[in-house]
């Protein structure tokens, strides 16, 4: 592996809030156009490491190089979170375009690229709507639209299928393999979900802690396997097995079944709408 | 109950209430001292608005009202809005806005013409401390109830810049409750206009007075009537605003 092309590389990272480390020891690199899973027992610190990795949350330890956008109307990076976490005053338009504001494009270049990723989720006829007015796998797409907008080298997504109904997950799973045919992106991808860890997957990250206090990086399996029609492929099952053991000998279950409801229960409430 | 219906109801029951008025004082059960003839009022009002009082009297309490608004309303919110963003400023007022909190505005009446004296500034200060009072509560909780996940967006899409954070995200996703502060405003800030002029400042309230001076119940019940057809226009007008405004809510 050439270093050096790498979009993403993690080197002994430590987060958390305050200064109480969720995680710590995370270490790895991430290559143009590969997609990396990240995987484990409810508060293992998943979503904490995408907040370290892009940013949002400082390292407490050790550090993150994101390669730098180098392309004018671009972002090094952007994030597809759980809940799609529309802006609900702005039209699906707008919404898309939040994120090429600020980089020095016209109106005409930011809406042309706006039309041009909600084509790409194929929800160009919503473009004057109100979010309020789609589904919740619509709002999922146009806030996948609102970051593949902004063409990041690395695309963070938090859990962005599990809110979902299984049938408008498979649709959206489908719709990110021929996706990452078309993108440049690196991806790091979290979910709980070990079978669509490994369906999507060149690489899964297994997070996990043996006691009481921070997270690690218990495993990082390569996952290798077509990614056309991988659910068929002989060895699919095999490995979602091997995952599922790497995490089953984490300890703490009464941390998962304490913390698993939270993941259930989606988006917090909102005070307006 | 169709609509219809209501409406049909709510005239019923307006026109049963001013026919009982009128009869009972008819019939002599209540002396005609205490509460003037509800026929009487139309021609009162004509005769109020041909002498030019009634067009002189409303365009004063509106300019008291519209200057102590504009000033308490906006005060209002800036100041919640601060408090809610910037913990040391709130940390630093909290106690004296718990001091100064339950003072109601006619209290101020005092400080009002010591500093102002008998003038239409001293009648908006006074407006304008009840509106500011209810904007700043309810700007505070709108910005307090946003949902954190929306700050993370816009930090997730560069618009993390305290300007930017504020005009795209904190403003638009308080503004339901920052206008329904300001709805609030609105009437709290008739109540007060009639009180601020009963000390002699021109306008609806001092009117109002000098006719009960003369026992003159008919012309205080035509600005009763005036205080509340202007507050029922003034409030419509608003909420056609805020349905502008709001108009990405779901209905």
């Amino acid at each position: 592996m050439n270093a050096s092309a790498r979009v993403l590389q993690a080197t002994d990272l430590a987060v958390g809030f305050g200064d109480v480390p969720v995680l710590e020891g995370v270490h790895f690199g991430l290559e143009p156009q590969k997609l990396i899973a990240v995987v484990g027992a409810s508060g293992a610190g998943k979503s904490t490491l995408l907040r370290g990795l892009s940013g949002l949350l400082p390292p407490l330890a050790g550090s993150v190089a994101l390669a730098p956008q180098t392309d004018p109307g671009t972002r090094a990076w952007s994030m597809v979170f759980q809940a799609p976490r529309l802006l609900p005053w702005r039209r699906v338009r707008a919404n898309v375009e939040l994120g090429l504001e600020g980089l020095g494009l016209s109106a005409t270049e930011r809406r042309l690229r706006a039309e041009r990723y909600l084509q790409q989720v194929e929800l160009l006829e919503y473009a004057d709507r109100w979010p309020h007015m789609l589904s919740g796998g619509q709002q999922q797409r146009i806030g996948l639209a609102r970051a593949l907008a902004v063409e990041p080298r690395v695309l963070f997504m938090d859990e962005p299928f599990s809110a979902l109904d299984a049938i408008t997950r498979r649709r959206l799973q489908q719709g990110l393999v021929q996706l990452r045919q078309r993108t440049p992106a690196a991806i790091v991808f979290v979910t709980h979900d070990i079978e669509e860890a490994v369906l999507l997957s060149d690489r899964v990250l297994v997070l996990g802690k043996e006691r009481a206090g921070p997270a690690t990086v218990q495993a990082d399996l390569p996952v290798d396997l077509p990614l056309d029609d991988r659910r068929n492929a002989p060895g699919f099952r095999s490995m979602i097995q091997d995952v599922e053991s790497m995490i089953r000998t984490t300890p703490h279950p009464a941390d998962t079944a304490a913390t698993e409801s939270q993941v259930i229960e989606g988006d917090p409430p909102r005070s307006h709408g | 109950m169709s609509q219809r219906q209501r409406l049909l109801a709510s005239a019923t029951g307006l026109t049963a209430f001013l026919l009982i008025w009128e009869l009972v004082l008819r019939s002599g059960l209540l002396p005609g001292t205490l509460v003037p003839l509800p026929s009487s009022i139309p021609l009162v009002l004509v005769a109020e608005i041909r002498d030019g009082v009634w067009q002189a009297m409303v365009v004063s309490s509106f300019r008291h009202y519209a200057i102590g608004m504009a000033l308490g309303s906006s005060l209002g919110v800036v100041v919640g809005v601060a408090a809610a963003l910037l913990p040391l400023f709130n940390a630093l007022h909290a106690w004296l806005a718990r001091l100064l909190r339950p003072i109601p505005p006619l209290a101020w009446i005092p400080f009002a013409i010591i500093w102002f004296g008998i003038t239409p500034t001293a009648a908006a200060f006074i407006i304008s401390i009840g509106v500011f009072w209810i904007n700043y509560f309810a700007s505070y909780s709108a910005v307090q109830a946003i949902d954190p996940g929306l700050d993370e967006v816009a930090a997730a899409f560069g618009q993390d810049r305290v300007d930017r954070r504020l005009f795209k995200v904190t403003l638009p996703a308080a503004a339901p409750g920052i206008l329904g502060g300001l709805r609030a405003g609105l009437g709290q800030g008739w109540m007060t206009v009639v009180a601020a002029e009963l000390f002699g400042i021109t306008g609806i309230g001092q009117r109002m007075m000098e006719a009960s001076s003369l026992l003159a119940t008919d012309i205080v019940v035509v600005y009763m009537l005036t205080i509340a057809a202007l507050y029922a226009v003034i409030d419509a007008l608003f909420v056609v605003l805020q349905r502008r405004l709001l108009r990405w809510q779901p209905q």
